[in-house]
């Protein structure tokens, strides 16, 4: 089967009652495939090393679909997740335009290191686009995670522009992007785009053992999870800048 | 920092601090009157006993109480019914447990105990009767120790487990202490087998469960009951009839007899006392017991005093460990609440206060047992008095009101293991849930019920549907009538993997050992999964046959000998057939019978399908022979079995055999009859017994290890939840929970964590809703606490679904390497009991 087949997706992973992935209860679906190569990645398995197997758009929706009643209760839905899930458009496209055929809400979390192209092709499909900002200096974020921001910061504008409903979102990362610098960047460049609000997402070791367990070594070892002092000190300046924040996770 | 009132603060201490004692004052005036009474009507004889008990009996004013009414002579001693037998039984074999485990017991009452209380009941209880008739009718299946069975029974368990049995897991003790309790406790398991019924069924000595009539008391106080008896006994036609309501007459007077007694003590105790507020306190409870219960209650206060006092005087009047449960309390309360602080008379604080002090007072309970054979029964509030709360009235209109509100604050405040069952229903406020949901956040996990399911079960079980929307939670989660019904909801029990066991070894049990049923045929002969699922429900058939029949003849006993007109009396019905609640006299009248280990069977079914029958991955002999010694020599098979398919995981063809195994389970159940005209009952609930249940059941075919816990109530096996609580829940309620018509249980583990944020609280919300809508009967929550990681981390098999959730990203707890787990158990920042 070719990976770009319009209808089955590389999934690594189905995670149900997920309340931490957009509004609701949904359910989570994990694709292969990143450009990236974020150093504090929790999901390894989106490298492409564990093979994925391809799964039919309507077998994975068949499985969507067992939580309906729980979606409708609770204003949830799917969430495509990664991995980038945008980076074959075909089978992710497939699998939201039947996941809105069959009026669920829609999610997909995304670096926004994608081809415009590929978000103009789900842009009628998906209720609400995760967007993450990782860091705003583009050599900074080229180290942190091997590209530089020029593509997602022009992906983001072009996203508000269309009117899609774009919730930005900062992995917390001690050390590495949680200086005032960053911070205030980040804060301007929201305020830049009309859409003052970030919702932050503290860093957490939880997945440092499936490394092991895959024979891989994390990128960034040694990181701590933020303490809540630095939690409030970030979002406080956040604050100063008139952003909304949020913490998920 | 806890909001609870500084005096309940001060109660709830003494509470947590105080020794357990065993009392004998209940015991021995009951026996003194019992003897005096030779040859009279067991009615009477019981109100005659009653009378000796309250007028006798130790009557104690706890410092800052503002509720009166005890139970015995210290602060936790449950009164000791000795003409039930279960009591004597312990004493006979366990007081040795009893001590080591903590039990205090004065050398008056130990001397009493020894020379003169079971001497005399010898032969006399419900229980030497019940055992005598179960042999009669060829219903007993002994524990046989010959050598043969021994062998077998060590291969099959091994020694260890075996051993498990007998030693008290919670205290260090040396090899030779051990071993030198042996022959008594062997003894003592071969006397409890004396009602070991055939199948490894139970029909235990009580029968109790009941919501009593708190409504008639409140409505009439034992005044107005009294009087009702009086003018029911001018057209009573049999001296049986006049007796019973001569009875409930004295039992009215003794009732008030004991509340006056309080007044005295009060007032007594007013004279000594320097401290004005709590000399005023002292003479306002003085003044509330010499009105109440025996008149009708005039304010809240009273009504809450009456309420109490006459839960407790019932308690006492039955025994501990019988299940009296008080009921609807929010709506047996709010008129009271509603006008006085409407009146003024009464402020919420104040309210608030009271409701704490009675929950502090509901869970002053335990059950005597020492905690052996894997028997965890003895903290503070084991022996339930389950309180229901929120619902829909008998009109269907939605009852929830600002007392059900004022208890949630009051069982967060107090924070001990209070058994609340929160009634829900599509009327119920938008928000009830999620308050409700929020207590975990302090406290103890409240329990869900849902009034759609609940009600359609007891209309499908015959109640009229006005009254079935009154229904309350008796014991742990049992639905029964609101003081109209006589239904004895627990103590009659089976367990589905016995009917495994009997179809594996044609007919015995492999741990009592007998020929108990019916051959029916080589497994290994067996061609298709139909051949053995006629097997197993024809082996489970005459497992609910021999289990009615016995609790049938236990409950002619009780008919027969042992009364109650003082609960009786409370009971719709009673008076006006002028008959006790144990001779049929309660307006709706059920028996009960529990099935145990639904998913350890589901997930043995499934193993058998699709291992032996579809794959061909083992036939069946080579399953029966690696059950028959515990997977010796069969680890290959074993680990197949383990890896089979799972009830719990949303699988259609699982969860049908579940669905299947339930169903045809609940109509043998309510096909029987009981002996007052009503019909048994089925209930699928553990009360947390399911790892001694576990401990005499051997290897079974989805992998488990004999002597293993089974699966608990109808939650799937420890760990088998692989996708989550939406799927458990999907598969729940592929079974049709109104066949179900004692309840069950589904106890489920939430993902570590989740009710710190809002957002959690209000998933778990959407879960309880969702899980109702689909039919769904009862959900409660594991409390995932620092204690449940640290099982997780010693006993990760059991704890393989505890899932670790953040953004984007879900882990298995177990799977997570220790330092990992260290840091999650330092943020799990629960309350714990106490």
């Amino acid at each position: 089967m070719r990976l770009n087949d319009p209808e089955a997706c590389r999934v690594f992973d189905v995670q149900r009652f997920s309340i931490h992935d957009g509004p609701g209860i949904r359910t989570t679906v994990f694709l292969e495939g990143c450009p990236l190569r974020c150093g504090w990645c929790q999901n390894p398995e989106a490298f492409g090393h564990s093979h994925a197997k391809p799964m039919p758009t309507a077998a994975i929706l068949a499985e969507v679909l067992k939580d309906e009643d729980y979606y409708t209760l609770s204003g949830g839905g799917l969430t495509v997740s990664g991995g980038e899930p945008l980076l074959h458009l075909a089978p992710v496209r497939a699998l939201l335009e039947d996941a809105k055929r069959r009026g669920l809400h829609t999610c997909v979390q995304t670096s926004g290191i994608v081809p415009q192209t590929h978000l103009a092709g789900v842009l009628g499909f998906v209720d609400l686009f995760q967007f993450d900002l990782k860091h705003m200096d583009s050599q900074r974020h080229r180290q942190l995670t091997g590209a530089g921001t020029e593509r997602i910061h022009a992906n983001a504008a072009w996203l508000l522009r269309q009117g899609a409903a774009v919730q930005f979102r900062m992995p917390l990362l001690p050390g590495l992007n949680d200086d005032a610098e960053n911070i205030d960047a980040t804060a301007q460049f929201l305020n830049k785009h009309g859409a003052p609000a970030l919702c932050l997402v503290p860093y957490h070791r939880l997945y440092v053992d499936k490394y092991r367990a895959m024979g891989l070594e994390p990128g960034v070892q040694g990181l701590e999870p933020p303490s809540d002092a630095l939690l409030a000190q970030v979002r406080r300046q956040l604050e100063q800048h008139g952003v909304v924040v949020t913490v998920e996770g | 920092m806890s909001k609870l009132h500084e005096k309940n603060a001060a109660q709830k201490a003494r509470l947590l601090n105080a020794e357990h004692w065993l009392c004998m004052e209940r015991a021995r005036f009951y026996t003194q009157a019992h003897r005096e009474t030779e040859g009279q009507h067991p009615s009477l004889r019981a109100a005659r006993a009653l009378q000796c008990v309250f007028a006798n009996m130790t009557v104690r004013i706890e410092p800052d109480e503002l509720l009166v009414g005890n139970r015995s002579s210290h602060l936790i001693a449950p009164p000791i019914a000795p003409e039930r037998g279960d009591f004597i039984f312990i004493f006979d074999h366990l007081m040795e447990e009893l001590k080591a485990f903590g039990y205090r017991i004065s050398e008056t009452d130990e001397r009493f105990l020894y020379d003169e209380l079971i001497p005399y009941w010898s032969g006399k209880t419900v229980r030497d009767a019940k055992i005598a008739a179960f042999r009669a009718h060829g219903l007993v299946s002994q524990l046989s120790v010959k050598p043969g069975e021994i062998r077998r029974k060590l291969r099959s368990f091994g020694a260890r487990s075996l051993w498990r049995l007998v030693v008290n897991g919670q205290q260090k003790q040396t090899a030779l202490a051990s071993v030198a309790r042996l022959p008594r406790l062997l003894r003592a398991l071969r006397g409890g087998a004396g009602d070991n019924i055939k199948g490894r069924g139970r029909c235990t000595d009580t029968q109790a469960h009941i919501v009593l009539g708190h409504k008639n008391v409140l409505r009439l106080g034992f005044s107005g009951i009294a009087a009702q008896a009086r003018a029911r006994l001018e057209s009573a036609q049999t001296a049986e009839e006049r007796a019973f309501l001569e009875s409930v007459e004295l039992s009215c007077q003794a009732m008030r007899d004991f509340s006056d007694r309080f007044a005295a003590a009060a007032r007594t105790q007013a004279v000594d006392t320097a401290d004005p507020e709590r000399r005023a306190e002292l003479h306002a409870i003085a003044d509330a017991c010499n009105r109440v219960p025996w008149l009708p209650p005039q304010t809240f206060a009273e009504a809450l005093q009456a309420l109490w006092f006459t839960q407790n005087a019932a308690i006492i009047s039955y025994g501990a460990g019988s299940g009296i449960t008080p009921g609807r309390v929010d709506q047996l309360l709010y008129p009271y609440f509603a006008a006085d602080l409407e009146s003024g008379v009464l402020t919420r604080p104040h309210a608030l206060r009271l409701l704490e002090e009675f929950i502090i007072k509901l869970n002053n309970n335990v059950i005597i047992w020492p905690n052996i054979g894997g028997v965890e029964l003895n903290h503070l509030g084991s022996d339930v008095e389950n309180i229901t709360l929120g619902g829909v009235d008998a009109q269907g209109e939605d009852a929830t009101n600002a007392l059900t509100y004022l208890f949630i604050e009051a069982i967060t405040n107090t924070n001990l293991a209070t058994t609340a069952s929160f009634r829900v229903s599509n009327k119920s406020p938008k928000n009830f849930v999620r308050e409700v949901v929020a207590i975990h956040r302090e406290t103890n996990s409240p329990a869900f019920l849902n009034d759609e399911t609940a009600i359609a079960a007891m209309v499908r079980d015959g109640y009229a549907v006005e009254d079935a929307r009154e229904y309350c939670l008796v014991g742990c989660v049992e639905p029964s009538g609101n003081g109209d019904t006589y239904g004895a909801t627990g103590g009659s029990k089976i367990y589905f993997p016995t009917a495994l066991d009997l179809v594996f070894n044609r007919g015995k049990t492999t741990f009592f050992g007998n020929q108990d049923g019916a051959d029916t045929g080589d497994p290994a002969a067996m061609a298709t999964f139909d051949d053995f699922l006629t097997a197993f429900y024809a082996q489970l058939h005459a497992m609910v046959g021999w289990v009615t029949d016995a609790t049938n003849l236990r409950d002619a006993i009780w008919a027969e000998r042992f009364h109650n007109p003082l609960i009786s009396s409370t009971i719709d019905g009673c008076i006006a057939n002028a008959k006790d609640m144990t001779a049929g006299g309660a307006r709706y009248n059920f028996g009960a019978v529990g099935g145990g280990g639904l998913g350890t069977t589901v997930d043995s079914l499934a193993a058998i399908r699709t291992l032996v029958f579809d794959e061909r991955a083992m036939t069946m002999g080579e399953l029966r022979d690696a059950l028959a010694s515990n997977f010796r020599g069969h680890e290959a098979l074993r680990q197949r079995l383990l890896a089979g398919p799972r009830f719990g995981n949303d699988i259609a063809a699982v969860d049908g055999l579940a669905r299947d195994v339930v169903a045809r389970f609940c109509a043998m159940v309510s096909a029987r009859a009981t002996i007052s005209g009503g019909h048994f009952k089925a209930s699928l609930i553990s009360y947390g017994l399911n790892v001694y249940e576990g401990a005499l059941e051997p290897a079974t075919p989805d992998g488990r290890g004999a002597g293993m816990p089974l699966s608990n109530s109808m939650s799937p096996s420890n760990g088998a939840e692989r996708r989550g609580p939406t799927a458990t829940l999907n598969s729940l309620t592929r079974i049709d929970h109104t066949h179900i018509g004692y309840g069950n249980s589904l106890n489920l583990r939430l993902p570590v964590g989740i009710l710190r944020s809002d957002k959690g609280v209000e998933s778990v919300a959407h879960l309880v809703r969702g899980y109702f809508d689909k039919g769904g009967f009862h959900l409660q929550f594991n409390a995932v606490d620092t204690a449940t990681l640290r099982a997780a981390q010693e006993r990760p098999a059991d704890y393989a679904d505890l899932i670790v959730r953040v953004s984007g990203y879900s882990a298995y707890f177990t799977r997570l390497g220790h330092a990992i787990q260290e840091d999650i158990i330092g943020r799990t920042e629960f309350a714990t009991c106490g």
